[in-house]
Parts: structure tokens; sequence; C-alpha cells
């Protein structure tokens, strides 16, 4: 990690060959408020295109290379910038901050702009208000290209004293009417302009080519930087965050389990396909972390009607009454807002992708990205993609007369089907919460009802757990190994509960949806519950005892089938 | 009694016709004159003065339900004051249209302004397999607001990106101008979608908008009620 001081510049392949940045910015000054920016500039430092105006209200550039993600790990605000993809009349990405409402840049505390790639810091400018006085706004860096593959970073910390008018004609922008009408948690946008001066090139050299998505290792990928102190931080399984915030998770160190072994926190240890990015923008991950998912009521793109420079799908009119806030704040629910945008899909080049807690979509490739699915699971696709029905064997690639024969065993059937082509997925059940779960190479055991998708080529193997009072005779479980990622379905929030050396660990055998491989895995019924369930219910259930070393984990839901 | 608890569940005050009341209920603002279409039996809630009559359409209108082995069974809703409606915990999305056209399958409509222009329409090739299956659609047109349920939270692609497929049972809204034809990718051993001889899905291409929810139940959930 490179600290910068004001005025400092390099090039960013110097740092980093990472491409797929994530930007991370604070500051902090009591009782204000700042609106956190990043414009899109042309080579002659003018704002030609609105829609490259990033800020709350258009949280993200066309084509997506730029996105606002939000408050995350520690930072005020946060971007994902995937500089391979920004088009190149876009020569200069300025990070601005302005203060909203009143008060001076001078009674900023301290601050910071930071770039992280693959959830490694690999650069930090920090300031303090001392080196301001009356300006009302920032620019803080510069992301910049003098030739058209070539990046480089500039610390900035200019102030601007303008305000949001003066800062648009500046360059040449127009202000935006509508600006102010955004939900109550959003702050109005800000305006800052680029730096007067192109910034002199730093001494260049012709940067790798640094692959992202769907390619092997070099390029970290994208994902912020560790020291959220927010994050649960347990693997492989992602079940924290799939609520809308109902306030059933667990506190975060709950899910701490030390002894679990690698994927956590290194990136290069990804999958091959590359699907660290979070699918949903607003949330990001520290790095190693699965995607979370869940569409948390604020800072959620496409969620404000009426944004400027939104696709036309989200078709629906600008709204003629009020658009104000939805009726009642109610609780930690989530209340929608009115229209669809809100539900725009949420594109990303991901393999898979966390459309809302309910739905995912998965990118399929003629160039191999295959998806094997439960036949049922899909709701929609788009493009050219085929459905063919398979075996578990089958889908192995390898002929298995053994799975088969377990699936007779288990009287269960597990009818799959492949995806493949070209196009996008979208993958869905009984409205049941869905976890992307990077396995990262480790195993995991996942009970069959509740694994909806995976990665064409992981390894599954089918395992009946037998017990008198199971439903079925036995439960079907699926162990999935590899380097890839699954979709895990639980009916509500579901719940992690660490296996502890000392004491074994019991889950009903309806309610339990995964758990970490390697346990020692009995059926007992020396747990008795009575239940009023229903007449003919033998009044007692089955349950698992699990027992296993430090670092495992069972995950259970709210929810006996 | 301490009410801390649910205050926060409390009323509001209105600001739009239509309001969502977390997300699962739907508030609606009611007017003297400005009548409101609603499922039947999804009032949970009213106060003021507001009167229910179950709508009968005309006779074309009973006649293609009658065909369609389906209904929606309305209500009519005049009066002045607050009208809370759910429809069995679904998600409730309002939206308001402008002058253009939405077509809601029947089982997802849960209000709509009266002064829409409403029509029932099929999906051509579709109707006839799925006969008695809710695969028909109320299309709304004109100005004025829409409350559609989901179950769970919808994710509303666009078609112009790429030409789209939707399972039908998945299948919630989408605006009208789209293309819409049945595509079968039934092969011989393929089976997707639910159960069997389901491999069918609606294909939409053009621009414009498929509102998608996270489920492949679509049966209506009146029939639980009886």
């Amino acid at each position: 990690m490179v600290e910068f001081r004001k005025g400092q510049k390099a090039k960013l392949s110097d740092l980093t060959p990472g491409t797929d940045l994530y930007v991370g910015l604070r500051l902090d000054a009591p009782g204000l408020t700042f609106d956190i920016s990043c414009f899109g500039l042309d080579a002659n430092d003018r704002l030609s295109d609105d829609r490259y105006f990033v800020f709350f209200n258009q949280p993200k550039s066309p084509e997506e290379s730029i996105q606002l993600l939000g408050a995350q790990a520690g930072d005020q605000e946060s971007f994902r910038v995937t500089l391979d993809r920004v088009p190149p009349q876009i020569g200069k990405l300025a990070f601005t901050a302005t203060i909203d409402g009143n008060g001076q840049m001078s009674q900023v505390g301290s601050g910071y702009i930071r770039i992280a790639v693959g959830g490694q810091e690999v650069l930090r400018y920090a300031f303090t208000g001392a080196e301001f006085s009356t300006e009302r706004a920032i620019m803080i860096a510069d992301i910049y290209r003098k030739e058209p593959a070539v990046w480089r970073v500039a610390a900035v910390g200019q102030g601007f004293d303008g305000g949001l008018q003066a800062l648009l004609e500046n360059f040449g922008g127009e202000a935006l009417e509508d600006e102010p009408a955004a939900p109550p948690q959003q702050q109005a946008p800000s305006f800052a302009p680029p730096p007067a001066a192109p910034q002199p090139p730093a001494p260049s050299f012709q940067q790798p080519p640094a692959p992202q998505f769907q390619q092997q290792p070099p390029a970290p990928n994208f994902g912020p930087p560790p020291g959220a102190p927010q994050q649960d931080q347990f693997q492989p399984i992602a079940v924290q965050g799939a609520q809308q915030g109902m306030g059933m998770q667990p506190p975060p160190g709950q899910f701490q389990q030390p002894g679990m072994p690698p994927p956590q926190g290194m990136p290069m240890g990804m999958p091959p396909q590359g699907q660290m990015a979070p699918p949903v923008p607003q949330q990001g991950m520290p790095m190693g972390m699965p995607p979370q998912q869940g569409m948390p009521p604020q800072g959620m793109p496409g969620q404000f009607p009426g944004q400027p420079g939104m696709p036309p799908q989200q078709g629906m009119p600008p709204q003629g009454m009020p658009m104000g806030q939805p009726g009642a704040p109610m609780g930690a629910d989530q209340t929608y807002q009115y229209g669809l945008t809100q539900f725009a899909e949420v594109q990303g080049g991901q393999r898979w992708t966390q459309q809302n807690t309910k739905m995912v979509k998965a990118l399929v490739s003629r160039s191999g990205a295959k998806v094997i699915a439960r036949s049922g699971s899909m709701v929609a696709y788009q493009g050219k993609v085929e459905f063919k029905r398979t075996t578990q064997g089958s889908a192995q690639g390898q002929s298995r007369l053994q799975a088969w024969g377990t699936n007779r065993l288990t009287g269960q059937t597990m009818e799959l089907m492949r995806c493949e082509g070209d196009g996008e997925v979208f993958f869905a059940e009984d409205a049941g919460y869905l976890h992307v779960v990077e396995l990262g190479g480790q195993r995991l055991c996942v009970n069959a009802q509740n694994l909806l998708a995976w990665d064409d080529g992981l390894q599954l193997e089918p395992r009946r757990i037998e017990g008198q009072g199971i439903p079925g005779g036995g439960l079907f479980v699926q162990t999935v190994s590899g380097n890839g990622t699954c979709i895990v379905k639980t009916l509500g929030t579901p719940m992690v509960l660490p296996v502890n050396p000392g004491a074994p660990t019991f889950a009903d055998s309806n309610a339990i949806v995964a758990w970490t491989d390697g346990m020692q895995v009995s059926t007992s019924t020396a747990v008795r519950v009575r239940r009023t369930a229903y007449p003919g219910h033998s009044g007692e259930t089955v349950s698992l005892q699990f027992r296993g070393m430090q670092g495992h984990f069972i995950v259970v839901q709210p929810y006996e089938v | 009694m301490d009410q801390q608890m649910i205050a926060a569940y409390g009323q509001t005050a209105p600001t739009a016709r239509m309001q969502a009341h977390g997300n699962k209920i739907c508030r609606v603002a009611m007017q003297q004159g400005y009548d409101l279409f609603a499922k039947q039996g999804s009032m949970i809630a009213y106060t003021g003065f507001i009167t229910f009559n179950p709508w009968r359409d005309s006779r074309g209108q009973r006649a293609r339900g009658a065909i369609t082995g389906e209904k929606v069974e309305l209500m009519q809703c005049t009066g002045q004051g607050d009208l809370y409606l759910a429809d069995y915990g679904a998600d409730v999305v309002m939206l308001q249209l402008n002058g253009e056209a939405l077509s809601v399958n029947g089982a997802n409509i849960l209000a709509f302004d009266a002064q829409l222009t409403k029509s029932i329409e099929s999906i051509p090739g579709l109707a006839a397999k799925f006969s008695g299956n809710g695969m028909f659609n109320i299309k709304l047109e004109g100005t004025g607001w829409v409350a559609i349920t989901t179950q769970g939270t919808p994710v509303v692609l666009n078609p112009g990106e790429r030409e789209t497929y939707v399972d039908p049972d998945a299948l919630v809204a989408w605006s009208s101008g789209l293309r819409v034809k049945t595509k079968s990718s039934m092969r011989a051993m393929n089976l997707i979608g639910r159960g069997s001889g389901e491999a069918m899905q609606v294909a939409f291409t053009g621009s414009g908008y498929v509102v998608v929810q996270p489920s492949e139940d679509s049966t209506d959930r009146f029939h639980i009620r009886g």
C-alpha cells in the first residue's frame, strides 16, 4: 500500500496490475454530511456526457464501468471502477466531495480516499481540514489517462469555492433539476470540478493486460479491502445479510470461524471464474467473502424513480404524484418505492449476480461457462440458452452409475438440467432466499432440497442420512466440493451455528440446510420436542447431531419442511 | 399499554394515491369520484366511508373468464378514506401508468384505478395449453395507479437487451408493445420449468420491461381461501 501526499501522481500499473478498482472515501466532520461523487470527464475536462456523472441519483454509468456502491467497509462512499470498460471518450474520473448544507471544508477533521484491488488496499491519500478554509467542495483525487490504456492516479486535494451551479458551468454540465427529490437517507448531488490543469503524465510503459472476469489469477478481483468490522467472517456460506433487515442476523462475531481453512482472505484462491465481485453493487465483500446478498433499503442502484440516465426498460413514467417517500418506515423492514426502477435487473459481468435476496442470475457462455441447476428453478433467461436434462452422474461429466444408484436408493430424484449456450439465466424457487456460496475448494454438505444451482465442474456426491422419523426415510444430502459457486436456497433467514469441539450441536432434520464436511453426523432421538403440528404427527422429530472440530458450522433455516 | 413497540407501524399521512405500508400492504387514499377496482377479499382494513361492490362486467368479460377457466373477481371500491389492501403476504408493487399500457397476470393484480381501461387478453399459444392455470392477463391502459402482487421481490428485465424468456409461472407483468410468443424448448428428454410438460416459456422481444417474480407459484391464492 502506498501513502500518497497531496499532488502526488503515479501510474496505476505501478501500484497494481488490476483494473477492477474499489475506491472508498471518507470524510469525518462533526455535523456535516458530504455528497461524494465521481465525474467522468472527457479529454478536455468537460462533463460532455451527463451520464458519466455518477452520484447517488445516478449510481452507475451507462455501461457500468463506474458504479456507486454506497457506504461499506468503513468508507462513507465507495465506487467500483472497471477501467477496462471505461469508454475511450472518458479521459478522467474525478472523485469529489461537496458539503451538503452549511459548512466549510476547514471543519473536516480528517478524510481519505483509498483504492483497493482484490481486497488489498493499494493506495491511500489522507488529508485533513487544515489544508482548506472556506471551500465548500473538494476535488480529492483523479484517475486519468493519457494514452488509451495507461491509467494514472493523482492525489489532488483541491478545495473549490463555488457552488454547484458554478461548478457545473465550469465544465459544461447542466444542473439537474430534480436533484433534491431524493429519499431521505440520500444526499443532494454534488458537483465539483475537475482540476483545472491536466496532470502531467507520469512515466509510462504499457500496462500489462490485466485479465478480469473469467480468467485465471493475475489480476486480483474486485472487492473492498479488509477491515470491515461489520462483516461476518465465516466461510464459505454467505448466509448472512439475506434478509431485508429483519433484525434476525446473529451478531457479527457469531460467524467467526477461526479454524476454517483457507479461502478466507485470499483473493487469488478464488474460483477460476473469478466471480468475486459483489453481485449486488451496494454491498461489498471484504476479500474472500462470498458475495453478500440482500436488497438493503438504501443505496440500491436503480431504486429511485425518475433518476436520470436510466435505461428505458424501467419504463415507468416519472411519477406525477409527489414521489416522495414511501408510506411508513416499517421499522427495519424494507419498504418498496413506487414504480419498477427499483427492481431493475442488477447488471454485472460476474458469473453469478444476485438480483435480490430471492433471485440470482448466472451467466453462461459458449466458452464453457455452464451451469447445472435443479429442474424448475429457472424463472427466466435472456439470450440463447439451452436446457438439457441431465442426471447427476452425467452432470459431472463422468458416467457414474453409482450416483444413479444412490438416487434410486434414497428414493429421491434430483432432476437436473444443464444450462449452456450464451446468455443469462435467472434462478429462483418458491421465493426462498438464495445465497451465493463460494466454495473455494472446500466441501460443503447441502440438503438436496436446498441446493438450487451450481457451476458445471463442481463435484457432487450424494449421500443419505438415515433415521427413523425423517420424512422420506432419510435425508438426501449432496456433498459439494471444488472450485466454484453453488446457490443454496433457504426458506427464511438462516442461522449459522458454530460447532464447538466440546459439545455436540443438534439440529432438526427438517430445518437443516447445510454443514461443513468432515463432521461426525448422527441422528438422535434423544432430543424430543413435543409439537402439536398436526393430527397424526408423531409429536417428536429426529435431530441430527453434529460433532466436529473447531471451525465447523451448520446452517439452519427457520422453516421445517 | 406500552405503545412503543407498535408505534412504528402506525398510520402515516398519505402523500400519494397509492402507498406502500411495509412492502406487503398497499394503502390507497380513496376519494369520491375516483373509484378503485381491487381484488375481492384483498381489503384488510379501511378508514372513512368506503363501499365495496362486486364488479360485474359485461357478458364478454365473464365469457372470457369462463373460457380461460379463470377470472379475477374484482370489487369496485367507492368512497372517501384510506383503504388497505394485501394479498396473503405477497409483495406489493405500486406503479403509475402515464398513458401507456401494462399487461398483468390475472393472479397478480391487486388493485387499479377505475379510470384505466381494462381488457382481458390471452397469450397466443398459451391460453389453450394453460387453460385453467391462470394464464390470462388483464391489460390496463391509461393514466392512473396500479398495484400488483408478486411472490417475493421481483426483478425487472428488459427484452431490449436480449430476447427474454420467462417461465409462465414466474411471469407477473409486462409492458404492452413487446412482441410476445410462446417458445417450447421441449426436446425429447428435456424438462425445464416445474414438473413435466412445462418446457415452455413466454418469449419477449422488443423494448419494454418484463416483471418476473422469484417463485413459480402463480396459482391464485384465492383458492386457498376456500
